[in-house]
Formats: C-alpha cells, structure tokens, sequence
C-alpha cells in the first residue's frame, strides 16, 4: 500500500531506498550542472556572450535565401563572431516583436527595419543613435549613401539606420507582349507613357495581344500593393498625405488618382478586380498579362520562370516625377545599458552586408551603397539597372508613427481603395474613406 | 474511550484529550500559512493585473513610456466605442463562438452515444479524436494552413474531384472563418467527446435494462434515458465551449492573422494589436475590460444555469 | 465536477440489445460512422507526416500524391539542425514541470487549509478563489506584461510560469475531493502533535493520488501547450517554448513544406507520446475535471 510511512533509516548502511535517494540526487546535480547553461538564460534573463551576435530580420523567399548567403559570407570572414539570425513573420508581426524585446531589455543586437518604420521605433526611444566616430570606425560615410535613402534615415539630425537598399513600386513588362503591342521605342525599351490615357492606352493594347489582361495587379488580400499604386499616382501629383501631424489629404488630387486606378479594373478593365499576390504573380509569370505593377523584388521569380521581361521606374502619368518606395536598413535597438562592443559588432556586420551589395541587388533592390550601385558590375545588372535613376525620386510614407511599411495607414488606404478598385466604391466614397480612416488615426493620442 | 482507526493500514489509538487553550489566530496561523503561496500568487497574478488593467484603461498609458502617462477618464472607451474595428473584432469573436459551438456540442454527443454502442475498440475512437487536442496550436495550424493551400492543398484536391470549385479557403473573406472553425472543430472535438463518454459511463445500467425489458430498442434508450440523464454534461460543455469561444486567439491569429482584410480579427486581437503593436497600452486595457465584462456576464449566466439545474435535480 | 475513483470501461452487455434487426442495423452504422470520421480525423496527421518524409521537390506536386517516391528524413534532420527547436523541448519541459508540480503543491495545500475550515474566513476565502475562474488570463495580457517588465522579468521562464500557478480551479478540484475524506482522519493525527503541515503532507497527500493524477495531468498538458501569454512574454528565440517558437520563427529558406510540417510534427511529439503512454490517465483525468481555462 503506497500510504505507510516510509521507513526510517534501518541499523546499519544504507537502506536500499536511501541508497536510490543519494544516487538520485547525485545524477539530478550533474544533470543540473550541464542543463544549467542550457537553461540558466532562462531563469535569470539572457546572458549575453561578448562575441555573440543576434540578428533579426524579416526577410524570407528569396530575399531570405540571398540574406543567408550574404550571412554565411560574413560568418566566413569573421569565424570568432557567433552569428544568430532569427527570421520572423513580415509586416506588424516583426515589428511587435522587436518592440517588445526591446522594451523588455533583450533585443537582437542588430536588425533589420523599414526605414518608413523608424517613425514609430525612434519616437518610442526605440532604438540606438549611430554616431559618426562609429561610421567612420567602420569606413562608411554619408556621401556613400543614396541622398533620400540617408536623409530619411534620420531624425533630429540623428542617425538611426543604415540603409541597405532602396525597393521601388516598379512596372514590369513583357517583351514580347510589348513589341508586338507596339510599345516599344527605336532603342528597343518601353516608349514613354506620359499621362492616363496613355497608360491605358497601353494596357488595352497588351490586353488585345494577350488575350487575358493588360496589367497583373493584386488588390484582393493586399493592401499594401494597392497603397503603392495610390500614393505613387498621388505624389506624381505633388499631393501629401500628413504634414506635421495633420492631415493633409487632397480631395481632389486623390479624387483624380482612384478615378485612374478605377479605370483600369472597372472601366477599362485592363487590369483584374480581384486578384491576389500569388494570383498576380502567376499571371505575368505564364504571360497572360502584358504588364505588372509591384514592388521591385519579384524580378528572380519572373527570371527564373524564364520569361522575357524588363523593369521600368512607374511611368510618370501625372504631374511629376514620384515613386513610391521604401527602403530595407539595419538599426540598433535599444540597450539598457549601451555597449560599445555589441555596437561594434553589429556596425562591422552591416558594413558586410553593403560590401556585399551586388548580391542583395540580385534579388531586384537597388542598393543604397553607392560605391555598388555605382560600380560597372551594378550596371551590368538588367533588368536591375534600368530603373535604378528612381532612387534619388522615391516617395516614403507619409510622416507618423501608424505609418510605415505594413501599418495602419497602409491598411486603411488598402481597404478604401482596394474597394474602389473591386468597383464596391466610388473614387470619392473612396477618398471619404480614407480620410474617416487617417482621421480617426491622427485623433488617436500618440503613444510615442 | 479508545477507537481504532482503518485508514491507511494503520491503526491511530484514538484518546480523549483536551487542547491547551491557544488564541484564535495562533490556532487560524497554520491554515493561512498553508494558503498564503497560492493567495499570494493569486493575488499578484490574477488580480493585481485586472486591477491594475483597469486603472491604465483611465489613462493614455504608452507601451514606450513608463508610469501611467495622463488621465484621460473615460476617453478611451468613448473611443473604442467609436471604432468599428472593434465592434467587427466583437462580432467575430461572436460569429466563431456562433459557428463552432453547435458542431463542437452535438458532433461530440452523437459520437459518444455511437461510442457507448460499442463493445470493443474504443481506445481506437478515443485515440483519433483526442489525439488533435494534445497538439500545440502551432502544429494544428502549420498542418491546416498547409492542407488550405490552393492548387497544392489537400482540401482543394479532393473537393476538386467531388466537382466542388476551388475554394478560397484562406483568401476569401467570406470562407475564412468556416477554414478556422473547421479547424477548430478537428482540434478540440476529443474534448467533449471525452466529456461525454465519461457522463454516459456514469448512468447506471439497470435503467437501460428495464427499458430494454419493456422492449424500447437502442435509439429509444438514448432518446428517452441518456440524452436526459445527460442534460448536466451538456450544459456544462456547452457553456465551457461557448466561454473558451470568446477567448479565441491562437488559431486566429496564426493562420490568417485577422485577415484576410480583417474579415476574422477577433477581440483578443485586436486588444493585441491596439496594446503591441500601436503600444497604445491604456486603449488596450480598455478593450480589455470590456471583453472581461462580455465573458464574465457569459460565466455568471454559468453559474446560475448550473445551480438552476442542480436544485432541479 | 467530482473527481471520482477510476471505473472500467462500461461495455454494454449483450441482453441489453434486443438482437433484432433494428437494434443490429443501428449498431452497425454507429460503428460505420464512428469509424468512418475517426479515420477522417486521422488524415490531416497522417498527411503531414507523408509531406515530412517527402523530398522537398515532391510535396508541391499538382496533383499530390500520398506515396512518396524517395522517402527521406532529411526534413527532420534540417529542422533539427537548423535552429532553436530543441531548445525549445527544453524549455517546455522545464516550464510545463515546475509549473504542474508547484500548481499540484499550491493549491493542494490551499485547498487543504480551505476544506478543514482551518481559520476565520475560510469560506469567503473560498469564494474569492473561486471567482477567479471567471477571469480570462486574455484579458490580462496587458496588465500583466507591464508588471512583468516593471521587474526586468520579461523573457524569461519567471514570466512564463509564475501566471500559470494560481489555478482556482486546481483549488476546486482538491478541495471537492478533500471534502470527501472523514475528519477522523485528521483528529487523530492532530493528538499526536502533528503539525498542520505534516498532516497534510503526510497523510492527505499520498490519500489523494486521483486529485493529483487529474490536476497533474490537466495542468502539464495546458502548461506545455500554452501559446497566448508566453507568445507575448517570450521575446527571444533561445527561451521560447515550443508553441511559441514554432509560431515565431519563419524558416528563412522560403516555403518548404517538408521541413514545415517536420518542425509541426517534432512541435506535437512530446505531448504525443505521453498521450499515447498515459492514455488511459489523460482522459481520466481530463474528464473528471473539466478543464482548466
């Protein structure tokens, strides 16, 4: 019966089950002792190794197995240094992510970040000011920075970030579907389109060759691409969405640009309703769509599918020359207590990484490191280097801390426009939307 | 006198006595020392924070910043009151509770009634119907939003070859909620099944027999003698159901993170989002308050269901 | 909500059937459907583990195949190799340990005090516990990670474990079955000296293996499982428990199913096995209960 007392010691030696006892606690200490390391972080919050370095980012596809390379190069050329990457879900996720660790006193050691983000993570005391002794320490310098990329890297005059690259909203086209569109000029590239009615005009002709749809645009589950699409029509119209807090909105400008972006998917309909990313992707890809508006990055896909294509800067159909962009650049989170070490560590590892710049750019970014994005091997990148004149003309969201890349703003401007896009609104129940939206947003005390 | 006591195989000699006289409280010290670890954990962890949750609801209190920030009194209710994300986030909530609940509730019933039938095997049933719940919500997930994959998927395939079109099983904000619900379905039916099972096991036999001497045949039984008998257990796993429901998060958030256009946000989300990721921490607890409102009115509702039923009884 | 000593399993006898065709016919189609759907059940699991020892090439094939070509452990082998994950096994193990052993400790002694009316209040005690079961820990995310970090304990298994001890209904459960237990028992013991302490420990403890076995039970599997708050206390991939890491870290290499789906099923096994151990106690302890949250 388990419930008699146990037995006290008997005469003399052990008793069987003191004997187990001992042994017992014996193993469990040595057990102990090698889990301590393996757990002890756990207990007393993460001890960090001088030559540990933890890097976050939220990079995954093909830009993660490029950032692989790129980190496998660096762990080559610097075997004492104990390279942690750690990739996380894009978008809000991340963000939450390096926010919370940050504020909860063990953050990564260097990370990447959207530098439209650094208006949350900066205010919020976020993240760590990079000084000029440091930058010089490790040969970077501001002239070897794109000029807008650098410039929006900053705050209060402050360094915040390194940039890495700049990945525009770019449009796409099939060669063959434009050559025999007609599209195409005497140097055998994209003839110029300078207003909307020739944008559309060159849609419905790519439409009538492929017989599908003129443009690949994803609207449905993508809020981000359909933000990119508005802001960059709207800034070509020198509109602004914030300034200095307030919001700015233009009816009227934005009225213009949802009408146009009405007119490809409603009207017009040369570019589908309802799609989404994959969707759109796979479009362009089999070559039922002549052209394809997006971000920059799936140029390896459309070169691996093998299809004849070339990369544009978005064609400036308004007013002037704008592109909405958003650039990839590493921080420094926030330690509770700074360490000129960890800081060093993590600079020498940036610095790798723009060395190593031709490779990220492989993937379709432009490199905002200029010796690289200067240098012949850059320009020999096609279709890389047909658009790389946009860098110095993007556009990055507009200035707040629920703006940036993946937030709230892009999410409301997704929603309302996405819905005039789909034909469930009007363009100006559209832009009504939108500025319920942003209003509602601006009203809102700021937590930073 | 002396008694003899059988417990635990030994025999306590019991003697009359009389306790030194000792004051009230050194007699109530043990006892309070026994609970102090579980009150005080208690107190810090349960009810510190939902205190302490509806003093930052008062207040703009900023994940960045540290302290309360400013009083705002009942600003951010009036707010969130305002915000129809929220009320989308509330009703989701409500529609996934709506949705899973009567699958989750009679599926389980009518399989441990199909269960109780039979003879052998039943370590074969409870196995594949429980085996899901021990899975974290990662692995549920992970499998499902594989399963959901369009063109790859196995649910497309093979509703592809009944003729039934290709369902947008994670990028139609129409289906959405059916794709987590299904999923929910798989995972946590075992659940109440066990629950069942082991309510069925408790009905004494004899009832089924003298209602099989006067010649009622199976489905007779179970309609006029288990189904009743098990009124108890079904109140109590419906109310558990549709009170777990209203907390739902993980399997949300993980396989279509709200989306797609926040078609399944649910409220525990967008408390998530308005405190971590806009850092907008005396928001948040306000959200909360209100959605610990919503589930504690639910719960009282419980209580006062059970007792009805157990004075009925 | 008892917790009541194992029974067998009930088989219905045979005189119970009329052995007629109505009752027969009804037999074989429960056992049609139940068989039916539990091999439904069956498919998601057994899909992923068909797409685990897959090479990556064949698992996004159109149209699929159940039959792998060339069945490989690679998968499971990158997985492990590739990151946290069994840092993760550990950190569960450590967590779901302490937290069911100082729950099974906590509450048993609580429940104890509370079911011998040890001291004044014990019943408004009682009732103030109990009102915790109302409470969602989702609605105290906020709060609590705010406290947390007042004290710089954020990511680490402090965090994860001390919200997770104060169960009511742990204490509901002991308490209930404590009732059941005569008095005598501790009268006796109480002449001879004994502390209250030593009573409990000595005596009521070792009396209550079904209390025990069923919040022990409970507990483990919901502390190993728990995704919610140490998703949002649990900041650094070293210290995640399994839920929280397998959610968090995304495989950088891009969409590779098989290697997913052999992280989801090296996520599932630990609990697996142990359910498939102690079946029998998993359920009973399960169904005796209730549940936890």
């Amino acid at each position: 019966m388990r419930d008699r007392p146990p037995p006290t010691t008997t005469g003399p030696g052990l008793s069987r089950r003191a004997f187990l006892g001992r042994a017992a606690v014996l193993a469990a200490s040595g057990l102990a002792a090698g889990a301590c390391s393996y757990v002890g972080p756990g207990f007393s919050g993460t001890t960090h190794s001088s030559r540990t370095l933890t890097y976050w980012n939220l990079l995954g596809g093909g830009d993660g197995v490029r950032m692989q390379t790129m980190q496998a190069a660096y762990a080559k050329a610097n075997p004492t240094v104990d390279l942690r990457p750690v990739t996380l879900t894009w978008g809000n996720p991340y963000y939450t992510k390096l926010s919370m660790a940050t504020i909860g006193g063990q953050p990564p050691d260097v990370a990447i970040a959207h530098l439209t983000r650094l208006q949350a993570l900066v205010p919020g005391g976020l993240l760590q000011t990079i000084e000029d002794a440091d930058l010089d320490r490790h040969d970077m310098h501001p002239d070897d920075f794109v000029g807008t990329a650098w410039r929006q890297a900053h705050f209060d005059g402050k360094l915040y970030a390194i940039p890495i690259d700049t990945h525009p909203f770019v449009l796409y086209y099939n060669t063959d579907v434009a050559k025999k569109a007609g599209l195409l000029g005497d140097d055998g590239a994209l003839a110029p389109i300078d207003d909307p009615d020739a944008l559309v005009d060159a849609l419905e002709r790519a439409k009538r060759v492929t017989g599908g749809w003129g443009a690949a645009f994803s609207s449905t589950n993508d809020f981000a691409t359909v933000w990119r699409l508005f802001y960059t029509l709207y800034s070509q119209l020198g509109g602004k969405v914030l300034e200095a807090g307030r919001v700015v909105l233009d009816d009227a400008k934005a009225e213009q640009v949802t009408t146009l972006m009405r007119r490809l998917t409603v009207d017009s309909q040369v570019a589908p309703a309802a799609m989404d990313y994959g969707g759109a992707v796979a479009l362009f890809a089999s070559g039922k769509a002549g052209f394809f508006l997006q971000g920059d990055w799936e140029l390896p896909t459309f070169k691996d599918a093998k299809l004849p294509f070339d990369m544009r800067p978005f064609p400036t159909v308004f007013g002037q020359a704008a592109t909405q962009a958003d650039s990839h650049a590493l921080v420094l989170p926030r330690l509770d207590r700074p360490d000129p070490e960890r800081t060093d560590l993590a600079l020498g590892f940036a610095k790798s990484l723009l060395d190593q710049s031709l490779t990220w750019a492989e993937g379709g970014h432009i490199p905002t490191w200029l010796p690289a994005q200067r240098s012949a091997d850059y320009r020999r990148l096609k279709p890389q280097s047909n658009y790389v004149s946009v860098a110095e003309q993007v556009v990055y969201d507009p200035p707040a801390w629920y703006s940036g890349s993946g937030s709230s703003l892009e999410i409301e401007a997704g929603g309302a426009f996405g819905s005039v896009m789909g034909g469930r609104r009007s363009p100006a129940e559209g832009v009504a939307r939108f500025r319920t939206g942003l209003d509602r947003l601006s009203s809102a005390p700021s937590p930073v | 006198m002396a008694t003899t006591q059988q417990a635990s195989g030994v025999a306590i000699p019991r003697v009359a006595t009389h306790r030194p006289r000792v004051s009230p409280l050194r007699r109530d010290l043990p006892g309070i020392a026994l609970a102090m670890p579980f009150l005080v954990l208690y107190v810090l962890f349960l009810i510190v924070p939902i205190l302490y949750g509806a003093l930052m609801s008062l207040f703009d209190t900023s994940l960045v910043r540290p302290g309360l920030s400013s009083f705002v009194g009942l600003a951010n209710y009036r707010e969130l009151f305002n915000t129809p994300g929220f009320w989308s986030s509330l009703w989701h909530t409500v529609l996934f509770t709506l949705l899973s609940t009567p699958p989750l509730v009679i599926l389980a019933l009518a399989l441990a009634l199909f269960a109780s039938r039979v003879a052998r095997g039943r370590w074969f049933f409870r196995l594949a119907y429980f085996a899901p719940y021990v899975l974290p919500v990662s692995t549920v997930v992970l499998i499902w939003n594989w399963m959901y994959q369009p063109e790859t998927g196995l649910v497309d395939t093979y509703l592809g070859k009944l003729g039934i079109g290709p369902v947008g099983w994670l990028s139609d904000p129409k289906v959405a909620m059916v794709s987590i619900v299904i999923l929910t379905v798989w995972w946590t039916l075992g659940f109440n099944f066990i629950l069942y099972l082991a309510g069925i096991q408790e009905i004494p036999r004899q009832l089924y027999e003298a209602a099989a001497l006067d010649g009622a045949g199976p489905w007779a039984q179970m309609r006029r003698i288990t189904i009743p008998l098990l009124g108890r257990t079904t109140t109590l796993v419906a109310v558990l159901q549709v009170i777990a429901s209203l907390k739902v998060f993980d399997q949300i958030y993980l396989l279509t993170e709200g989306g797609p256009d926040f078609s399944t946000q649910p409220a525990v989300q967008f408390i998530y989002e308005s405190g971590f990721t806009s850092y907008r921490v005396g928001y948040a607890s306000a959200a909360s308050m209100v959605l610990f409102v919503v589930i504690l009115s639910v719960s009282l509702i419980w209580f006062g269901l059970v007792r009805r039923q157990e004075k009925g009884v | 909500m008892a917790v009541t000593a194992p029974t067998t399993s009930v088989r219905p006898a045979p005189s119970l059937d009329r052995g007629d065709w109505r009752t027969t016919l009804f037999n074989r189609v429960a056992v049609g459907v139940l068989i039916a759907l539990a091999l439904l059940w069956l498919v998601p699991l057994a899909w992923a583990v068909d797409t685990a020892i897959k090479p990556e090439a064949e698992t996004t094939v159109v149209p699929l195949t159940w039959v792998p070509k060339a069945p490989t452990l690679d998968a499971f082998r990158q997985v492990i190799n590739a990151g946290d994950l069994l840092h993760w096994y550990v950190n569960s193990a450590v967590t779901a340990i302490l937290i069911t052993a100082t729950t099974v400790l906590v509450a048993s002694m609580a429940a104890f005090a509370l079911s011998r009316r040890s001291f004044r209040g014990h019943n408004l005690l009682f009732w103030f516990i109990l009102a915790g079961i109302m409470v969602p820990i989702q609605a105290l995310i906020v709060p609590l990670f705010r406290e947390f970090n007042s004290v710089g304990l954020v990511n680490t298994y402090w965090a994860v474990i001390l919200p997770q001890i104060p169960t009511p209904i742990a204490v509901f459960v002991f308490k209930q079955f404590f009732d059941g237990i005569p008095h005598e028992l501790e009268d006796a013991a109480v002449v001879d000296g004994a502390s209250r302490f030593r009573i409990y420990w000595r005596i009521w403890m070792p009396l209550s293996r079904p209390a025990i076995s069923a919040v022990a039970i409970f507990t483990f599997v919901w502390a190993w499982n728990f995704f919610l708050w140490p998703f949002i206390v649990l900041t650094g991939t070293r210290v995640m428990t399994i839920p929280v890491g397998l959610a968090t870290v995304q495989s950088a290499y891009g969409i590779h199913y098989a290697q997913i789906m052999a992280s989801a099923i090296l996520g599932g096994l630990p609990l697996l096995v142990v359910f498939l151990l102690f079946q029998r106690r998993i359920v009973e302890g399960i169904a005796g209960t209730g549940l936890k949250y």
